[in-house]
């Protein structure tokens, strides 16, 4: 490496006498030695240095300000309303949201996971969105038919019971003491008090006051109500009147006795005229419309 | 070069002594770098400037490595490379010695205009670090600072400049 450089330790007269008159007998020294002298002569053009400094000296200096943040109201403003919007976006997440269906309509909408949900009428569900993915469980009130996606466990927590499935299509149904679930698509596990029941296609669980009641089993898709069809099992009749109420957005009246036989068949449930006089015949009731949503139910 | 007093560049006769001391380098080092006289000057300028505004925060012993900093930062922006127009000192030394033949001297003269096409032709790296060794007069330590590189590197340089310049006027021959 040393001796790769040989030609700027020379130019800088560094090279011991032996290096130099080995050099000088190299027939380029002769090159070499004109351009170390003339370079030597060379020079750059003329420079004023006077004048620079004087314009650098005059130059004014820097003053360093220091503007304070909030020194702005409009700053103060603006900061204030994006905490807020951060607090609410992420209240908005984290807090459950709620999902209901009024009397008399039906409420299609999906989870964060594009699970979708139809909710009857008179029924409210709870969930959180925030981390939706990894915990996917909710609250039921009422009765709502779910298609879940594939997925990490998928729950559903209602007062009587819970329903755990992965990914499949099911119906859960719970008012007041009763709680029924179908399956409709893959599979289900339905628990209460101690129970543990494991619905497949077809398949469903009833269950009134903790004891299960016997479903026959369904070859449908769908559950009923999402085809305007009430179906009920071994149900009292002031059940199927508040059935009634939720579905039609009615209010019914029931001033009727002896009427302690339970109901098992499905009504129509397209018109409530309709319903009305299958009920009324079943039971033997006589309906007057009192107002256009209120009707008295008495015995015929 | 610089001498270590403990009070700040920012005194006014502090500061052009340093300017004196070292302006004229800087200018020239940008110079052969751009070859452009009016870029070089215009960095040198900023340079010093920058210099002269924080002078509270730069330290003397630091203050030349803080220059050659901003100038090279400064020359990061600037692309052009026109020819590196060089004289030769009016007063040469061997000016004196008129004795010479005309053959001689016209010989000479040719050398000279020659070497000046030559060191154009240069790359950027080799002819920075050839002229301030020749024009500036500095050490291979000192264009090493400057420069940010080894001295090593500085050698290397200036031995391929060498060897560049060499071939060059073999084909002149």
């Amino acid at each position: 490496m040393e001796e790769n450089y040989k030609l700027s330790k020379w130019l800088n007269d560094e090279m011991s006498a032996e290096e130099l008159s080995e050099f000088q007998a190299d027939k380029d020294f002769a090159i070499f030695e004109k351009i170390k002298k003339y370079s030597s002569e060379l020079e750059t053009p003329a420079f004023d240095e006077q004048k620079m400094l004087s314009k650098i000296v005059t130059s004014p200096k820097k003053e360093v300000k220091i503007i304070p943040l909030f020194k702005n109201w409009m700053v103060r403003v603006a900061a204030i309303l994006l905490i807020g919007m951060g607090l609410l976006f992420t209240f908005r997440n984290v807090a459950s949201s709620t999902e209901f269906a009024d009397y008399g309509v039906q409420n299609t909408f999906s989870l964060p996971d594009n699970s979708e949900v139809v909710l009857n009428s008179g029924s409210e569900i709870q969930y959180k969105k925030w981390n939706w993915d990894n915990n996917r469980s909710l609250n039921l009130e009422g009765e709502a038919f779910f298609k879940v996606a594939k997925g990490k466990k998928f729950e559903v927590n209602t007062t009587v019971g819970k329903v755990t499935v992965l990914g499949t299509q099911f119906n859960v149904k719970q008012r007041g003491n009763y709680f029924d679930v179908s399956c409709y698509e893959g599979k289900v596990k339905v628990n209460f008090g101690n129970n543990e029941f494991i619905l497949t296609k077809g398949m469903s669980v009833a269950v009134r006051d903790g004891k299960t009641i016997p479903i026959p089993t369904k070859n449908n898709l769908k559950p009923e109500w999402l085809e305007q069809e009430m179906v009920f099992h071994q149900e009292s009749l002031p059940s199927i009147v508040a059935e009634f109420e939720r579905h039609f957005n009615i209010e019914l009246e029931l001033n009727a006795t002896g009427n302690g036989q339970l109901f098992t068949g499905t009504i129509p449930a397209k018109n409530s005229d309709t319903a009305l006089q299958i009920l009324c015949t079943t039971y033997h009731l006589k309906p007057t419309k009192v107002t256009k949503t209120k009707i008295i139910l008495e015995n015929d | 070069m610089s001498k270590d007093e403990i009070t700040g560049i920012c005194k006014e006769n502090i500061f052009s002594s340093f300017f004196k001391s070292h302006a004229k380098s800087l200018r020239n080092y940008l110079y052969y770098k751009f070859g452009n006289e009016d870029q070089a000057e215009d960095i040198t300028q900023e340079a010093f400037i920058k210099l002269w505004q924080n002078c509270a925060d730069v330290p003397l012993e630091k203050a030349k490595s803080y220059l050659y900093t901003i100038a090279n930062n400064a020359s990061l922006n600037v692309i052009a490379h026109q020819k590196v127009v060089l004289n030769y000192a009016k007063s040469s030394p061997n000016k004196e010695s008129t004795n010479e033949s005309p053959e001689f001297l016209l010989e000479e003269e040719q050398f000279k205009s020659k070497l000046l096409q030559v060191i154009e032709k240069l790359n950027e790296k080799q002819r920075v670090a050839f002229l301030m060794h020749r024009i500036d007069g500095k050490k291979y330590a000192e264009i090493a600072k400057e420069l940010e590189i080894s001295v090593k590197a500085v050698e290397k340089r200036i031995h391929l400049a060498l060897i560049e310049l060499r071939k060059e006027f073999e084909n002149f021959k």
